[in-house]
């Protein structure tokens, strides 16, 4: 279902963007610039509007008893947490000391203890991907085994010309795929942004 | 009153001001590079369907049966939209991916509201989940479903890419079918396990190349690389222009086989193919 007043507003507004780019010109700057603007704006403001009614559905859940009520209370604690180290009277907003050691001391390590659990998810994965039969994740696995053979830390000779495979391995096969990748995810990529910018839609909109 | 010649005039010297008054950011020559550059991509968006390509590496096609199998068992669907979002603090890449899975949303909201599946979308993102309830909108509102529309809803799990993989490995919904459809980073395999987990069946779509692997390992049906903007283009496909497509495929293979072999036959010095197909190496 097109909109034809967003479509159109989408347009002149990717268009406007591009001529910016190309041209120097004080009027084009000052319109783009307003459009930025407007832009973080309304991006700062569904942030705000994103916050407050993640907080009210948690308040909703604790009063009507349904959902988790124990993530419900963590996450209003949390809310309330932060916002009483960020606004209370003598804060400095968000370098404010408080607010830092919030995330230094508690987000980040949480964060951190969560990523721990790749090695133990990693190895689950491929146990069952092994198990399943999948044959692009058998090769993956088979590819991952080698690796790690050829990047066992050995002396002499044998450590040397493994540790050559490895350079080259690294280099040739699995930059050449990695490389191919990452062209088709360019080209990809700007004919979808400029897709995005002339306002079309998928096939099926 | 300025008659119509003097408004003219007007607008014509307003025009030259302007443009007296630019200058261009590049040199000439970068700046029609540019301009070419736009154009051959003008040229490739113009076709609303991806040309060479009628694969179903996702699953996309079989989204019915999955949303089938869920209005069996009474359950609904997850749709996660990656990590990224579009307001975050975060790359041109992750955001566009964003965008790239709102088509994929509109089309598996589409199948769940005719089904009568609820649908969970998880964001980190306030503009992306604003965004994912006009899709979800616009799916009901195309497939007279209105009445449903309440049922699904868009979950805003917070800030931080950790955040989405947690709630993805801590929740207690047993979704039917699971899509994750976005920028998936560091937290990849442990947002998938953990929606592999609880969902009856898994469809990751991702451009971070590091990230191929992950995805691989998670099982189920993968996009990966380029594939999820393609996918957007390859949604909907009549089944005469698949056929032709795939033809058109096959033929192109056969074209390139037999350059090839012409090619090693030269090399080898046996024949010249071009020669003895084109008559020119009998005298």
């Amino acid at each position: 279902m097109r909109r034809p007043t967003l479509t159109a507003l989408v347009v002149i507004v990717g268009l406007l963007l591009i001529a910016d780019l190309l041209v120097v010109n004080s009027a084009l700057g000052q319109l783009a610039g307003i459009v930025v603007d407007a832009a973080i704006l309304v991006a700062a403001g569904a942030a705000l509007a994103g916050v407050g009614a993640l907080g009210a559905r948690r308040i909703a859940d604790l009063w009507r008893r349904r959902g988790d009520p124990v993530a419900a209370t963590f996450v209003l604690v949390g809310i309330g947490v932060m916002l009483v180290a960020g606004l209370r009277p003598g804060s400095s907003g968000t370098g404010d000391p408080a607010v830092q050691w919030l995330i230094a001391a508690l987000l980040v390590p949480i964060g951190a203890s969560l990523f721990g659990l790749l090695f133990v998810t990693t190895l689950g994965a491929a146990r069952r991907s092994l198990a399943m039969r999948s044959r692009e994740a058998t090769l993956l696995v088979a590819a991952a085994f080698v690796t790690t053979i050829l990047l066992v830390p050995l002396s002499g000779e044998v450590g040397a010309w493994l540790s050559g495979v490895a350079g080259w391995s690294l280099a040739v096969p699995i930059g050449a795929v990695f490389r191919g990748l990452l062209i088709g995810i360019g080209l990809l990529t700007a004919v979808y942004a400029a897709r995005t910018l002339l306002g079309m839609g998928a096939a099926d909109d | 009153m300025p008659s119509p010649a003097e408004l003219l005039g007007r607008l014509v010297r307003f025009v030259g001001e302007i443009l007296g008054a630019s200058s261009l950011r590049f040199e000439i020559g970068p700046t029609l590079v540019v301009l070419g550059v736009v154009l051959v991509l003008l040229q490739l968006v113009a076709r609303p369907v991806s040309r060479w390509v009628t694969s179903d590496a996702a699953g996309l096609a079989g989204i019915g049966r999955a949303m089938a199998l869920a209005a069996e068992s009474g359950t609904d669907a997850v749709v996660s939209l990656g990590g990224a979002g579009i307001t975050r603090t975060t790359d041109s890449l992750g955001r566009l991916q964003t965008l790239a899975a709102l088509p994929i949303l509109g089309h598996v909201a589409r199948a769940a509201a005719r089904s009568g599946i609820p649908l969970r979308v998880l964001t980190n993102d306030p503009i992306a989940g604003v965004m994912a309830a006009a899709t979800v909108d616009a799916a009901h509102a195309s497939t007279a479903t209105l009445e449903r529309q309440r049922r699904s809803r868009i979950v805003m799990v917070g800030e931080g890419r950790p955040t989405i993989a947690g709630l993805a490995m801590t929740t207690r919904a047993r979704p039917a079918a699971a899509f994750a459809v976005g920028s998936l980073r560091e937290e990849a395999l442990l947002h998938l396990d953990g929606l592999r987990a609880s969902a009856g069946s898994l469809a990751t779509a991702s451009a971070e190349a590091a990230q191929a692997p992950s995805l691989l390992l998670a099982g189920g049906a993968v996009l990966i690389g380029p594939e999820p903007f393609q996918a957007a283009a390859d949604l909907r496909s009549d089944v005469e222009e698949r056929t032709m497509v795939l033809a058109a495929n096959r033929l192109i293979g056969l074209a390139i086989a037999i350059i090839l072999l012409g090619s090693i036959l030269v090399l080898a010095g046996i024949a010249d193919l071009a020669d003895f197909l084109t008559g020119t190496g009998r005298g």
